[in-house]
């Protein structure tokens, strides 16, 4: 990989009050990439993908997408990032026709192809049906899928997942899973949070895990095979120290005597 | 109606975009905001309504502003005294829209779901803020101008066409100076409460309003004798000095009463011109800056993990340990009465829909007994004292008991109730009985007793059996609504869309029970010693019916459908 990376992130530090959530936090990521952002809870991901996307201002260390700081014009990044959160926040009064004109005319598209693109995806993830309904009557489900689509109405470059496949069924997981690798070959770039390895595993080319603020492990599944553990799941639990959880099972199945 | 804000909205664009606004993100920002808003029940009306998804039509809360901007131009017509009907027309005016700003407002202010959906796209900072601001003065006119309305058409019938574009510049002078004081409560509040207590602090304040509007809608016409208003000279009072609707009723004053205007009332007029615009100007400079920040920190900290600030802790409380294991000593029945007791003291939903009960009874007292035509206040007073009628007082307190018992078995998150349905609960009774004693634990006894301290200290010490007998009366009275109407585990059923007409009935029938018992009560009141006896045998039957009450079984009981 002789490119220029897309995005780089150098010595990111960050407090909140006394507490150190990112401790001088460095990484390149290149295009095209799928990186598996794993780490326990708390260990910082949120955090790091709160700054990507601008949600948080102050930070220390530098923040650079296609060549434009963070610092000086996050709008422009913002413009490069498609976003879809892990709160499942939505203005469900809305219709998703409705929330999905509302997305796209924040991004400054063209109201006929945004029209024409919401109806086309709406159909696509089989909410063909439910266009015009109020999303306060929609399930976790349905709602999740016009997130998806919100953060990928306008053909971003860079799509940043936090756990995307929550509250969906099977076939939409495998739905997602497979939208995930076409994208990527598009040469779109994605970074996907999640606490489910098996989806990580199989979907990422590149695997980063963080624990208190800090990259403990980076590398694709293979490399990490080699150095670690076999499954995802037992690697994480050896680098973020849990290796010893036969004895916590112990210690629960001792207090119900 | 929003097409006409947002076209307005057009009109300030050149302005707008050199000072560094995408006008076409703060155009499509304004109209998704405004469309929110239609759709959103009003706090103001939710209170009183059932359902709480159902969405009352934009043109509905319009007509209720319009009514209320009516009712409070009634004043305006105090012929003799105009300055003092514009006084109080002012007063109320500016209670009326602080309180609705503050109860209905806070929750658009603390959307905190635009921290995830605008922030992260590329909308820049001053876009963000001045759509906030837009977006609070359409809200904030949108009231002023409806509940004006009748106001200005009114004065124009009484002081001439003229006064009317007057009557608008004080209205805008009323609204500026609400905006400010509201500023300064929220600024306040924020400055030293946690968020956690600033959303209670808001539900209480809302709890409040609801019983005002209530109240004065009931008592004002039974308390205002307009012969003396008429008579009253406001400017004798130096603190009338200080109060805001009286420089703005001073402006009219000024220009359509020149007779009875002198230099102080030309220096109240100014003060009311001047003062808004300073508030106003002090808002937006020094007060807004720091205030959008503090929201955010409120907004952020709410669903976040990172910040431990949020996370309430409860303090064990013996007191209601001692209680629970009291009355209600079954394992079962103990964790009804703890669940109970837990949730309809801690969830907001409950108290704003039971709390307004607490005022509402006083009120309905004063309403239903302070009559009697061409007597003055004190008079009428001393008739109440001198009947028996506190015993309406004490039978009213059942109100509070209905108020909880219809809402204690609904919750928005009924789902949480699943609980109850895969635990091995042989007789779901118990917990019906649990929820039944700690709702007379918390609210109806406390309450009973508060107005029963209340009535022997006015009527003297012979009014103590009634207002025990009353009680239990009111106790029975509970059972029976509970057993043929809540059928609900605490806190597991959606809120109800609409009720059958089945229990319409059940309900007319248990009303006209109470108010059989009621009114025997009341023709065998100068009998003493009667009313001490039938304390016993009504103490045996709400035993009896509690004994019944705990031996419901599922067969008995409703539960959602889709938990």
């Amino acid at each position: 990989m002789s490119e220029t990376p897309l995005i780089q992130i150098r010595n990111l530090t960050k407090y909140y009050g006394t507490k150190l959530v990112l401790k001088n936090l460095s990484l390149d990521i290149y295009p095209g990439q799928v990186i598996g952002y794993i780490g326990p809870n708390g260990a910082g991901k949120s955090t790091t993908v709160k700054i990507l996307t601008g949600l948080i201002p102050d930070f220390s260390g530098e923040v650079i997408v296609d060549g434009i700081s963070m610092a000086n014009d996050p709008q422009s990044i913002k413009k490069l990032f498609g976003y879809v959160p892990e709160n499942a926040e939505i203005y469900d009064v809305l219709t998703p026709l409705e929330y999905l004109d509302f997305i796209g005319k924040l991004y400054g598209m063209e109201a006929n192809t945004l029209a024409d693109r919401a109806t086309k995806l709406l159909a696509a993830f089989g909410l063909a049906n439910n266009v015009n309904d109020r999303m306060d009557t929609f399930s976790k489900g349905m709602k999740q899928k016009v997130l998806l689509i919100a953060g990928i109405i306008h053909n971003p470059k860079i799509i940043i997942l936090d756990e995307p496949l929550s509250g969906l069924d099977a076939n939409a997981v495998i739905m997602v899973k497979e939208l995930i690798m076409r994208l990527s070959k598009e040469g779109k770039t994605i970074f996907y949070c999640s606490h489910m390895m098996d989806v990580v595993e199989k979907v990422s080319d590149r695997i980063m895990l963080i624990n208190k603020g800090e990259v403990i492990a980076d590398g694709t599944f293979e490399s990490l095979k080699q150095n670690h553990s076999d499954t995802l799941e037992r690697i994480f639990s050896k680098l973020t120290g849990r290796e010893d959880s036969g004895n916590e099972a112990e210690a629960i199945i001792n207090a119900l005597d | 109606m929003n097409k006409i804000y947002l076209r307005f909205v057009k009109l300030l664009n050149p302005v707008l975009s050199r000072a560094g606004v995408d006008t076409v993100q703060l155009y499509d920002i304004l109209r998704i905001k405004l469309i929110i808003d239609e759709r959103r029940p009003k706090a103001m009306f939710a209170v009183r309504q059932n359902n709480k998804k159902k969405v009352q039509s934009p043109w509905f809360v319009s007509f209720f502003s319009i009514l209320m901007g009516a009712f409070i131009g009634l004043t305006l017509f105090l012929n003799n005294m105009p300055y003092v009907g514009q006084t109080i027309y002012f007063s109320v005016f500016m209670v009326l829209m602080s309180l609705t700003l503050i109860s209905d407002f806070t929750t658009v202010l603390i959307d905190t779901r635009d921290q995830f959906i605008i922030l992260p796209r590329p909308v820049n900072d001053r876009t963000i803020a001045v759509s906030r601001i837009l977006h609070i003065s359409i809200y904030v006119l949108r009231l002023a101008l409806l509940q004006g309305l009748p106001g200005m058409v009114m004065i124009g019938f009484i002081d001439g066409p003229a006064a009317v574009p007057i009557f608008f510049i004080q209205i805008l002078e009323v609204t500026f100076m609400s905006i400010f004081l509201v500023n300064i409560v929220y600024l306040v509040l924020m400055k030293f409460v946690s968020p956690q207590k600033f959303k209670d602090i808001i539900n209480y304040i809302q709890i409040v309003f609801s019983i005002l509007i209530f109240g004065s809608y009931y008592l004002l016409p039974r308390l205002i004798n307009v012969t003396i208003l008429e008579n009253i000279s406001i400017l004798s009072h130096w603190y009338s000095y200080i109060l805001p609707p009286v420089w703005i009723g001073a402006l009219n004053e000024l220009l359509f009463h020149h007779g009875r205007a002198n230099l102080i009332t030309i220096f109240l007029a100014i003060t009311g011109l001047v003062v808004p615009l300073l508030g106003l100007w002090l808002v937006a400079k020094v007060l807004a800056p720091g205030f959008n920040r503090r929201l955010s920190i409120i907004a952020t900290s709410d669903g976040s993990q990172n910040t431990p600030a949020a996370v309430k802790t409860e303090r064990n409380s013996g007191f209601m340990d001692k209680i629970a294991d009291l009355v209600a000593p079954d394992p079962v029945e103990n964790a009804g009465f703890r669940i109970t007791w837990k949730l309809a003291t801690r969830s907001r939903e409950f108290k704003m829909k039971v709390y307004p009960a607490f005022g509402y009874i006083p009120i309905y007292f004063l309403y239903f007994t302070l009559n009697g035509k061409g007597q003055s206040l004190a008079e009428r007073w001393e008739n109440v004292k001198a009947g028996h009628n506190y015993i309406i007082l004490a039978y009213l307190c059942t109100f509070l008991l209905m108020a909880a018992l219809s809402n204690v078995a609904m919750s928005d998150k009924y789902k949480s109730a699943w609980v109850y349905y895969t635990t091995p609960i042989s007789e779901p009774g118990k917990i019906l009985s649990g929820m039944y004693k700690a709702i007379l634990v918390i609210f109806y006894i406390p309450y009973s007793l508060f107005w029963g301290a209340v009535i022997v200290s006015i009527w003297g010490p012979a009014a103590i059996n009634d207002v025990l007998l009353a009680m239990l009366v009111g106790i029975i009275y509970g059972i029976l609504m509970a057993l043929f109407l809540i059928k609900g585990l605490p806190f597991s059923k959606p809120v109800m869309i609409k009720q059958s007409g089945g229990r319409i009935v059940t309900t007319l029938m248990t009303m006209i029970l109470l108010g059989g018992m009621g009114v025997g009560h009341y023709f065998l009141m100068r009998w003493e010693t009667v009313i001490w006896i039938a304390i016993i045998p009504f103490l045996f039957i709400s035993w009896i019916m509690l004994y019944y009450y705990k031996k419901t079984t599922w067969e008995g009981l409703e539960m959602a459908d889709d938990l």
